[in-house]
């Protein structure tokens, strides 16, 4: 069990007592409370008052449980590689490593593109984090952090900036500037703060905002140019490893896993939890979003990766092969969402068919094993992160 | 975490299967550490998944033939433009190399 450790949102006059102290914000019927612990426990110790036992609680919990499986088991008409025998199926991809990205010099850990389709962010464990220019292999920038194990990093919409974070329990943004004397570590700014490491980053639709996931259970998203925390994320019973944010402009969901093989998805501005899946049989290493926002696909350290859909609210296909024995750790979907590229421990990136539920292809390379898989903004090719210092790009 | 630990790919398949099950001895070991002390915290806690459970419970759902539906719609429209899927000629991909030119 991780240390769950309560970062406290705000400090200020409790809503009962008056008394200010760090509140706890909770939502009782979709409003939010803002109490401060000791009044929270009386309200709890109010509510066995009135009948309510521990017993009866977890007997309603079970029943609640019961029923949701009951509910969603009532859909379940056919299953997806059913309806998609109809589509014809998938020729073998013909793609090979194009370019081999040396520099860094321990395991790299993470990697983003760019929106300009050419450059792209790598963060490793020795702590340097390099922007690369996938095109022309040149290193345009090296950050060197003082912290080691840079598990996440995350490029800014407009190109202008990283996000960077890991064992240090921050994410920091770095501006990028074209001046390439510039000493940019001197420019870096801690935006969030958790009480454990940071596993997952991204920016929200602007450089404005940043989303952060973190091994002290939690998500928060911040404000990049004041270092608020604008939104908390509680739910999660372990650590949260990857998040991936809804793809269309105007949602304004995201999905996390983590250590306790649950997959949230989360309504960012209320904070609240709005749909949870748990089907996978160890932590869930990576997840991302479908491409049309409807859908999203897990790799779990069970060397499976499942395929949920969010308006049938199940699991809607399984990727495995009894010849699959190491865990998955990261996945990317191709640009229309036919082909799932997972990222496994035993060196291999798998191609799989989404709708049919075969593998397609192998892509074999990597001397250790791949830490992260992202295709490009425009779907032409696969950049691979693995612990063997190198990253490949496929195309 | 403790993915981690795991450096040599051939202990690996035996490291999982002991994380999985110290996560299932530590998962059924946890309720007998609750003491009297902890019990407004165990109610408050029960109460909150009650609720979130009742939320999850009450969403609209969709048949999952509907969905599968819609989602082989979406890719079968968008796969013309899939370079990885399609596979587009070398010219146009920046990191396939050309053909080199010839100087008549």
């Amino acid at each position: 069990m991780c240390d769950q450790t309560f970062v406290a949102v705000t400090f200020g006059p409790c809503d009962s007592c008056s008394k200010a102290s760090p509140l706890m914000n909770i939502y009782i019927k979709n409003e939010p409370i803002n109490y401060c612990s000791f009044c929270v426990e009386m309200m709890a110790c109010q509510g066995l008052q009135k009948g309510e036992t521990l017993a009866s609680l977890k007997r309603e919990c079970d029943n609640l449980k019961k029923k949701l499986e009951e509910e969603r088991g009532k859909l379940n008409d056919v299953e997806l590689h059913q309806v998609a025998e109809k589509t014809e199926v998938l020729g073998a991809l013909s793609v090979k490593t194009r370019r081999v990205l040396k520099g860094h010099g321990n395991k790299v850990l993470c990697m983003d593109w760019c929106k300009d389709r050419r450059r792209l962010v790598s963060s490793s464990q020795d702590g340097k984090v390099i922007v690369w220019d996938a095109f022309t292999l040149n290193k345009e920038h090296g950050i060197t952090l003082p912290c080691t194990w840079v598990m996440a990093c995350a490029y800014a919409p407009s190109g202008c900036a990283v996000a960077c974070g890991g064992l240090d329990n921050k994410c920091s943004v770095v501006p990028l500037s074209l001046d390439k004397t510039e000493n940019l570590a001197a420019k870096k700014k801690s935006v969030a703060m958790h009480t454990n490491y940071v596993s997952g980053c991204t920016f929200t639709n602007s450089d404005m905002q940043l989303l952060t996931c973190s091994g002290d259970g939690t998500c928060a998203l911040w404000d990049v140019e004041s270092g608020q925390l604008l939104q908390s994320f509680h739910g999660h019973t372990a650590d949260v490893l990857s998040l991936d944010l809804a793809p269309s402009e105007t949602g304004n969901t995201f999905v996390s896993g983590g250590c306790d093989k649950k997959a949230n998805v989360w309504d960012m501005r209320s904070g609240q939890n709005i749909q949870s899946f748990e089907s996978h049989e160890s932590d869930i290493n990576c997840v991302k979003y479908y491409p049309s926002g409807d859908a999203f696909a897990s790799a779990s350290d069970d060397a499976t990766c499942r395929f949920y859909d969010l308006r049938a609210d199940r699991e809607v296909a399984v990727y495995q092969k009894d010849s699959i024995i190491f865990g998955a750790s990261t996945v990317d979907f191709s640009l229309s969402g036919r082909l799932l590229f997972a990222g496994y421990n035993d060196y291999t990136i798998n191609a799989w068919d989404v709708l049919k539920g075969t593998r397609v292809s192998v892509l074999f390379g990597h001397e250790n094993r791949i830490s992260r898989v992202r295709v490009s903004p425009d779907g032409t090719a696969l950049c691979s992160a693995s612990w063997d210092n190198t990253l490949r790009i496929w195309a | 975490m403790q993915n981690l630990l795991c450096t040599n790919p051939s202990f690996s398949p035996v490291l999982i299967h002991n994380f999985s099950l110290l996560s299932f001895i530590y998962s059924v070991a946890l309720p007998r550490m609750s003491s009297k002390a902890h019990s407004s915290n165990n109610i408050a806690h029960a109460r909150r998944t009650v609720q979130q459970l009742r939320i999850e419970a009450s969403i609209e759902r969709i048949k999952v033939s509907k969905a599968s539906a819609d989602l082989m719609n979406y890719c079968s429209e968008h796969a013309r433009n899939d370079p990885l899927l399609m596979g587009i000629p070398a010219s146009d991909n920046p990191f396939k190399d050309k053909k080199p030119c010839t100087i008549l």
